[in-house]
């Protein structure tokens, strides 16, 4: 076994890797950028090496410092997580020049299957069933039409060396393709400094399930399971599970037979995942093989036990599987939340900024549901405009898949976080959802379910009743504190939103007695657990217990029970009346005003003072976190004026140019 | 008596109703509260004792004399806020306009020398059109009376206006004496003469709300110190600030139970300040998470965002903050940043409220329009305000503190009481590329010679060490105790006693 090894990853995957090395007793080596020189990563490994700017492209993709890393510290392996070099054969061939081990597959199986082209044309060879499309390079804009006009419309438009997401589009029409193709060779280029670009048909209604496998340097290969991958926005994965809620015992055995068959064919020798495009009707197609361990892997590790881990280093250190096919197990349901800088409110667009306040869930076994938090932040920490967005990958596994969520949508309330946007609200949300609860459930899935947009939900009955109690509560309390509360009135009106309804209040002890005329009943608050100045309200309404998070208003307060928000307001009566006289106040019509939605740097602008607009045209395109977003205009107008120039860097919300 | 009884009821039902059904219709329709509607939100509950109701106007002129309302435009009283006495007036825009007659005046000043006698806060609520000019110079000398209440109790009681509705003209010096100034946005301006007087004297077109809206003063002239989404928000945020302020200068700021552990640790302020020492910050995060339960008033959010003034409690008891804010125009000090942070600093010593400076200053704003804009007058209220206050003055250097704003950000030599630094400081004459520039101007052609240099400078200043060495820094503090460390400071402080010579008054650089 390996005595020292090097991690050429950043965040929470380096945390990860580092924890497993730590178990077996190996020495660990972080590698690391400027900006993560005071990470979490860097402060857990026994030792760091600084190797280039914040710039991916100047340090965790620059093979030769990771090697020199390697050699100045005398590492005997380097594990190279996912992303960044993890794909890169020639990385791994120089590693074997140096004598040092891959913690990967051997680079003729990474050849093989890393490049999607390569990968297709080898699957087809072996006759597994693929989606159709063009197996050749697209040379440009007029190839591309060409091409998507023999498959058929709608097309892909998918980076050759990409993945999770990443340098991927979508074209509906002939119009699209012209419109996206540059902008996809930018973006691949960007990203992983290779600009091919292919074009495969693009199946609708289709889910994403891979299978995990894992082989050894003596020639065995099984795989552990499928993961279900199909809850994704802009084509990138939020929330996964193990195993899938679609796979029958017959399909996942013969998904899996495929799956090793084709890693067997290729000499497969280390952790690999087949991901597959699933119909309605069951049937599925080979899409891709990532020849490295996947994001979403802690759902395999839950579900059967294994670390992976673990099992890549010691496959890459010559030992042979400990185990066959027949021992792998599947026990119970594990679910991942990825934790992104994000704004669900707008597309999903990242955010970046310090975490003034980052505290997750505590892990552990609580009640059956096993907690797992992985993350590579702590408080104060930034997340930066130079890599992937992902705060931390939430995963809770029990008995059962609807335990599993039940405990995900607790841990989800129990996580919080200040600074950067981030899509906490959005998760809630799906995890409580009835179709998603119902496992018929696509790629498409976000999308159809929010059409125009995720806006946060309505409460429901239950929580607009928590969030009267807890308003009234820490009323109370606020006014015991203050001196002034002793005779806590009687009569309230309390709104939760749009909704207003007079109660009639008495406190019995410490609890509160609710009762609510208008519906001829009576709540019950129960167990409060809160203090002034606190950030969660913990209560137990009518024998159920919910957590609330709670931050003061100008007016009230703000609260929010999962996926809900909303201000809420205790008055007296007199007060209520005052705020029925004044009538809402129309928003003010901010159309004409064409604002940034992320930050970023302007890469175009199409636009000059004095020019016409039609609505929907693309007036700006914003660069930021390697993805181009394109600003359009909402309505017809002229450019009155252009506030920005190429090359500024915006903040959200920045006026870029305002109609006229 | 029966009758007599019938008959003060009718007349306070008349006096009520203000100028009838119709204008509190209008005054709802455009998003308005009646006076006292707004006095209701603004006091506790039941707590109002109206004074004057019965007060009409004495003017005959021009057919007033047919026209005559109880209250005559304003309603005056006293009540409580949290229990603590208040007193209020409230203009009445449905009776005249609001506008401004002898008797209308005669009840504000009435309210006024109350407020004194008593000493608690004034409150005034203004929507308004001004004079009554029907009155002619009478009105005038009633907005005289009351600027001079203004004045004398300056100093002596909180005074706080709000402005939520019109206020021009002669209306605007009230406020304009008064402590803090808030607006309601969209529905409240206030100008000295308005749109048809600018067009008429200097050709200029330009709407109330250029002229005067909350966008205007509360963004870019600095005359108002906040603004609010509508009347509500507003007058709850009014009972907030109150809760922060002693009721006059008699008294300490009120104190109350705190459930914030005054030695809580914040170990992510360890990283607040970036490597990078270009880099900006929010120095609010850092106020924040000093302050109990993170709880913070700010004054003027939107005004001068170079620097941070606002009120926090520390383990219970108020304490004005005032910090450079690195995220805007790097925290330097220029005119506005200047005048904005004098004034709050004068409000907390007159009012004996512990004052905590964070300091991340670069220097003062270099420029033309900075000189031609008596930046150095500016400047001089900041360090004279400082140099004056002989409330508790904790300090404390969280990185840059150049040149002459470093003496000015209540430096020990402006009597700190307790002088802190981060070890991230920098105490110097200026940056240490600009000073190596000036001291080696010789080895100007050879730039390694200059790095050389700068480096060497750099490891002289950018620390903190030098200052303390010379006792101008008391301690050097590790980020994550600053909560402790600034609480047990100003526990320390609770029983100092300074004053100042004897004067009639200071002649601050105005």
């Amino acid at each position: 076994m390996f005595e020292k090894i090097l991690i050429a990853n950043r965040g929470e995957i380096a945390v990860r890797i580092i924890k497993t090395a730590r178990r077996m007793g190996i020495a660990t080596v972080a590698v690391h950028s400027d900006a993560d020189a005071a990470s979490l990563a860097v402060s857990m490994a026994d030792e760091a090496v600084r190797i280039g700017p914040a710039a991916a492209t100047l340090s965790y993709l620059d093979a030769e410092a990771v090697i020199a890393a390697a050699k100045a510290t005398g590492a005997q392996a380097v594990h190279p997580g996912y992303g960044f070099l993890s794909e890169r054969a020639a990385f791994a061939e120089r590693l074997a020049a140096e004598g040092i081990v891959f913690i990967g597959p051997n680079p003729r199986a990474i050849e093989a299957m890393g490049d999607k082209i390569e990968s297709k044309r080898f699957a087809a060879a072996a006759k597994v069933s693929t989606v159709p499309g063009s197996l050749d390079v697209i040379s440009g804009t007029a190839h591309a039409v060409k091409v998507a006009e023999v498959i058929g419309y709608p097309v892909m438009m998918k980076a050759s060396a990409g993945g999770g997401g990443k340098g991927m589009r979508i074209a509906w029409t002939r119009a699209e393709v012209e419109e996206g193709f540059t902008a996809a060779q930018a973006e691949a280029r960007g990203a992983f400094g290779d600009d091919r670009v292919f074009i495969e048909k693009f199946v609708s209604e289709p889910r994403h399930i891979e299978i995990q496998v894992l082989g050894d340097r003596h020639g065995h290969v099984v795989h552990l399971n499928e993961r279900e991958c199909s809850i994704q926005r802009r084509h990138q994965k939020v929330i996964e599970e193990a195993p899938s809620p679609f796979v029958t015992p017959a399909m996942r055995a013969a998904m899996g037979a495929q799956a090793v068959a084709l890693a067997k064919a290729v000499d497969y020798d280390s952790a690999g995942t087949v991901e597959f495009i699933v119909d309605a009707d069951r049937r599925f197609y080979f899409l891709e093989m990532n020849t490295r361990l996947q994001v979403e892997h802690p759902v395999t590790e839950l579900t059967t036990g294994l670390d992976l881990v673990e099992q890549m280093i010691r496959v890459a250190a010559g030992e042979p599987l400990s185990f066959g096919q027949e021992d792998v197990r599947l026990d119970g349901w594990a679910v991942e939340s990825r934790i992104y800088a994000e704004d669900p409110y707008r597309g999903f667009l990242p955010s970046i900024g310090r975490l003034s306040r980052y505290a997750p869930p505590p892990e552990g076994t609580y009640d059956g549901v096993v907690v797992r938090n992985d993350t590579g932040v702590g408080e104060g920490d930034d997340i930066s405009v130079h890599y992937d967005p992902m705060i931390a990958k939430l995963c809770t596994w029990a008995e059962t898949r609807d335990a599993a969520l039940d405990g995900m949508a607790r841990a989800l309330d129990g996580f919080r976080i200040e600074g950067p946007a981030n899509n906490i609200l959005f998760l809630s949300a799906v995890v409580d959802e009835a179709r998603f609860r119902s496992g018929k459930i696509s790629t498409a899935y976000i999308a159809e379910t929010w059409p125009d947009g995720f806006h946060g939900l309505e409460p429901t009955a239950f929580q607009a009743d928590a969030m009267t109690a807890a308003a009234l509560a820490m009323q109370r309390l606020q006014g015991l504190r203050n001196g002034n509360g002793k005779a806590f009135r009687s009569d309230w009106v309390v709104s939760v939103g749009t909704i207003k309804r007079p109660l009639q209040v008495r406190v019995d002890g410490a609890a509160l007695e609710i009762a609510i005329p208008g519906e001829r009943r009576t709540l019950r608050l129960d167990g409060i657990d809160w203090r002034p100045g606190g950030a969660l309200f913990r209560g137990v309404l009518d024998g159920k217990a919910f957590g609330a998070s709670v931050a003061p208003a100008a007016e009230g307060f703000q609260i929010r029970m999962r996926a809900a928000t909303a201000r809420v307001l205790a008055l007296s009566p007199r007060s209520s009346e005052l705020h029925e006289r004044l009538p809402p106040r129309k928003p003010k019509d901010r159309s004409n005003r064409l604002v940034s939605p992320m930050p970023g740097v302007i890469v175009a602008l199409h636009v000059v003072p004095g020019q016409a607009v039609k609505a929907g045209e693309t007036v700006a395109v914003i660069e930021a976190m390697k993805m181009q977003n394109m600003v359009r205009a909402e309505r017809d107008g002229t450019a009155a004026t252009v506030d920005v120039a190429v090359g500024d860097s915006v903040a959200a919300d920045q006026v870029l140019a305002t109609l006229a | 008596m029966q009758k007599i009884l019938e008959e003060l009821e009718k007349r306070r039902a008349r006096a009520r109703l203000g100028g009838g059904e119709k204008r509190i219709a209008a005054q709802h329709a455009k998003g308005k509260l009646t006076a006292r509607e707004r006095i209701d939100l603004l006091l506790d509950e039941g707590s109002f004792e109206e004074f004057d109701i019965f007060v009409e106007h004495r003017a005959h002129d021009f057919g007033m004399a047919d026209q005559r309302i109880p209250g005559d435009g304003v309603v005056t009283g006293w009540g409580t806020i949290g229990g603590r006495t208040v007193f209020v007036f409230s203009k009445d825009f449905t009776v005249f306009g609001g506008s401004l007659s002898g008797a209308h005046a005669q009840k504000i000043v009435k309210v006024q020398r109350q407020a004194m006698k008593v000493g608690a806060p004034l409150i005034g609520l203004f929507d308004a059109g001004g004079a009554r000019i029907q009155e002619g110079v009478e009105s005038l000398a009633g907005y005289a009376d009351i600027f001079l209440e203004n004045t004398l109790a300056s100093g002596v009681i909180p005074q706080i206006s709000v402005i939520m509705g019109p206020c021009a003209g002669g209306d605007v010096y009230s406020p304009a004496i008064t402590d803090f100034i808030f607006m309601v946005r969209d529905t409240s301006y206030m100008y000295v003469t308005g749109p048809d007087v600018v067009k008429a004297v200097t050709g200029e077109t330009v709407t109330h709300e250029d002229l005067g809206g909350a966008s205007i003063h509360c963004v870019k002239s600095g005359v108002a110190d906040g603004a609010f989404d509508n009347d509500l928000e507003a007058l709850s945020q009014v009972r907030r600030l109150i809760e922060f302020l002693p009721a006059s200068n008699r008294e300490k700021a009120p104190a109350r139970k705190s459930f914030d552990e005054p030695d809580r640790e914040e170990p992510s302020l360890d990283t607040l300040v970036p490597l990078d020492n270009d880099r900006p910050y929010d120095i609010k995060e850092l106020i924040l998470k000093v302050v109990d339960e993170a709880d913070f008033f700010e004054i003027s959010a939107e005004y001068a965002k170079n620097i941070v003034c606002g009120f926090g409690r520390m383990d219970g008891e108020t304490a004005g903050f005032v910090a450079n804010q690195p995220m805007a125009l790097a925290g330097v000090l220029d005119m506005d940043a200047s005048r904005k942070a004098a004034r709050f600093v004068r409000f907390c010593d007159a009012f004996n409220i512990p004052i905590v400076t964070f300091v991340d200053v670069p220097g003062f704003m270099p420029g033309t329009r900075q000189e031609y804009g008596g930046l150095i007058k500016h400047g001089a209220k900041l360090l004279y305000a400082y140099a004056e206050a002989t409330v508790p003055k904790v300090t404390l250097i969280t990185r840059k503190a150049y040149g002459g704003a470093y003496d000015v950000m209540s430096s020990k030599h402006l009597r700190g009481d307790i002088n802190y630094a981060w070890p991230t400081a920098e105490i110097a004459v200026m940056g240490a590329k600009g000073a190596v520039e000036i001291i080696f101007r010789a080895d100007a052609a050879d730039p390694e010679k200059l790095k050389a240099r700068e480096a060497e400078y750099r490891d002289r200043f950018a620390n903190p060490f030098v200052a303390a060495s010379l006792g101008y820094i008391d301690d050097v503090i590790l980020p994550h105790e600053t909560r402790r460390r600034i609480a047990r400071a100003l526990k320390s402080l609770k029983s100092k006693e300074l004053t100042n010579p004897w004067k009639k008054h200071g002649n601050i650089p105005l």
